[in-house]
């Protein structure tokens, strides 16, 4: 530390310290644009719903690179903090990354400054940090779209309600763009490879369907979810399904008021069963006489 | 000035003076296990003085305010830099003393021309799996010490040592010897005794007069009196999250101590 020039202006800001320290990774020079030499582990599908008593945060397990299918057992969705949940899709090397640097550095601002980061200073990391990964992202290796969503208590001295929401539950849904714009979703969110072919589908339930998504029960949200990646694992290789014969679940978490839960493997399991038959498409023929 | 060695060694000799002069006067803090982890106790007039700096890392300081926030800010930066780099686990008490708070503080002590951290540190580790917890204490001219059990920041080193012989004394007498066994309410009225002979020592300074039940008693309500409240933060292994750091509420410490209420 220097002690003539104590750094005020850095305190409790967890990058800057990393930049001065030498930790953060160079922004790499940009290459001419064209096909990327390396290939890259990429291809999701995330998505984030309101439900009645929270947000649900939910993701694929499967990690492609290319026709590849490179691991069946990612964990794309990420506790950050108690109310924070970030869900990953696009390169996993530059997503992991940035989720460690946002953990790490909300904590850093809770110990050194003695106060929560306020939910619009956590957002703002989070852009900082998409926008840091963008020369990856030209380059075509390192492109991060995440979904944060997060739970905020709705506060007396406040009229903040989560936009167009019915104000039951006070789940929050953001997403990002690649250059770092963030969005707030109003009831639902999906981003990954598998996201165009259901995002129609949960457009149509949410407006026409029996009950808008927000006001579902936790079942009812999980057995929508569940449906969901099965029909993004059916039509988009790149997302991987159920497959009972070696226990692939995808993997869901909830933020309600009591905070962050993982929804256990043997709830989605007996779920598969009551209301998906027979597993998923590809996994089907593996998982017969089940 | 440098350039004689005596000289050097005077002014070094005044720079301890001074020190000991500046921080005579601190309410001592008081670190010790109890059954779920270790108790960190002192009183303040007013700000906090317990701080989480890790997962399982407390800090506590004596001393200049500034210079204090200063050396906190210090071992958080290289505590999340360590995690960042390496993992969580790899945050460990022993780097965080030996290789950034111990040098940090021996500098600036031999910088003669500039002022030295004003400062005493505690700062105490534990073990999230097993029951061990670690205690170090760091003195303004940067010698650190670990402790087993518990450890004592006082405005003297000879009231920390009256303090720390009293703890041990206590422990053995009331767990037979195992010190992790002690209820938290325990923990804290032993905590509360001990503070208030580490204070007692430092007020007699040289004259060592007989520290009984009585003048404990009286010292502890004296401190409600003038101004000062208990302090009190648990790194509790029972908690079901990553930060072990838990701030005492008012009411707990009102419960412990009612027995010394006038």
């Amino acid at each position: 530390m220097d002690r003539e020039h104590p750094n005020i202006s850095g305190s409790g800001d967890f990058l800057s310290l990393l930049r001065e320290q030498g930790h953060l990774p160079q922004p790499t020079p940009l290459r001419s644009a064209g096909a990327p030499a390396v290939e890259i582990t990429e291809g999701t599908t995330i998505l984030a719903l309101r439900f009645r008593d929270g947000v649900m945060v939910a993701g694929d397990r499967r990690a492609t690179m290319g026709n590849t299918v490179v691991y069946d057992r990612a964990d794309k969705v990420l506790s950050i903090d108690d109310c924070s949940i970030m869900a990953l899709s696009g390169s996993p090397a530059n997503a992991y990354e940035i989720a460690r640097m946002l953990e790490i550095s909300f904590q850093h601002y809770r110990r050194s400054q003695l106060q929560e980061m306020s939910l619009d200073g956590k957002l703002r990391t989070l852009s900082r940090l998409i926008r840091e990964n963008l020369p990856m992202a030209l380059q075509g290796i390192g492109a991060v779209v995440p979904i944060y969503a997060t739970y905020e208590e709705p506060r007396a001295d406040t009229y903040a309600r989560p936009v167009g929401g019915t104000g039951e539950g006070a789940g929050k849904i953001y997403f990002y763009d690649v250059l770092g714009a963030q969005f707030e979703s109003v009831d639902f969110c999906t981003t990954g490879s598998g996201s165009p072919i259901i995002r129609g589908a949960l457009y149509y339930l949410d407006r026409w369907g029996s009950l808008p998504l927000a006001k579902m029960t936790r079942e009812e949200s999980l057995e929508l979810i569940l449906k969901m990646l099965e029909t993004a694992a059916e039509f988009d290789t790149a997302t991987g399904g159920y497959k009972p014969i070696s226990r692939i679940f995808p993997q869901i978490m909830s933020i309600t008021a009591s905070g962050i839960t993982n929804v256990p493997e043997i709830e989605l399991e007996l779920l598969y069963q009551a209301h998906l038959p027979g597993g998923s498409p590809e996994g089907n023929s593996e998982g017969k006489g089940e | 000035m440098l350039d004689e060695p005596y000289r050097w060694v005077e002014a070094i000799r005044n720079r301890r003076e001074y020190l000991e002069d500046q921080l005579k006067s601190a309410s001592p803090v008081v670190a010790c296990g109890y059954e779920n982890g270790l108790l960190l106790l002192t009183t303040t007039p007013g700000q906090r003085k317990l701080f989480e700096i890790y997962n399982q890392v407390a800090f506590a300081a004596i001393g200049h305010p500034a210079d204090i926030e200063k050396l906190r800010k210090a071992i958080i930066d290289i505590a999340h830099v360590e995690a960042f780099n390496f993992s969580a686990r790899d945050v460990s008490l022993q780097r965080l003393v030996n290789f950034g708070l111990g040098p940090l503080m021996k500098t600036a002590f031999d910088e003669i021309f500039r002022s030295p951290y004003i400062a005493r540190v505690l700062v105490a580790e534990l073990d999230p799996r097993e029951s061990r917890e670690t205690f170090y204490t760091i003195d303004a001219d940067g010698s650190f010490g670990n402790t087993a059990g518990a450890a004592v920041l006082g405005g003297t080193a000879q009231s920390a040592d009256a303090a720390l012989a009293r703890q041990r004394k206590e422990v053995a007498d009331s767990s037979g010897g195992d010190l992790a066994d002690i209820p938290l309410e325990q923990a804290l009225q032993q905590a509360m005794e001990c503070w208030a002979v580490a204070r007692l020592t430092a007020a007699a300074g040289e004259e060592n007069g007989e520290i009984d039940a009585g003048r404990i008693k009286a010292c502890i309500q004296e401190m409600g009196g003038g101004g000062q409240r208990v302090e009190a933060a648990v790194l509790d292994r029972s908690l079901p999250k990553k930060t072990k750091f838990r701030l005492l509420s008012a009411e707990e410490l009102e419960t412990a101590l009612a027995p010394y209420h006038p």
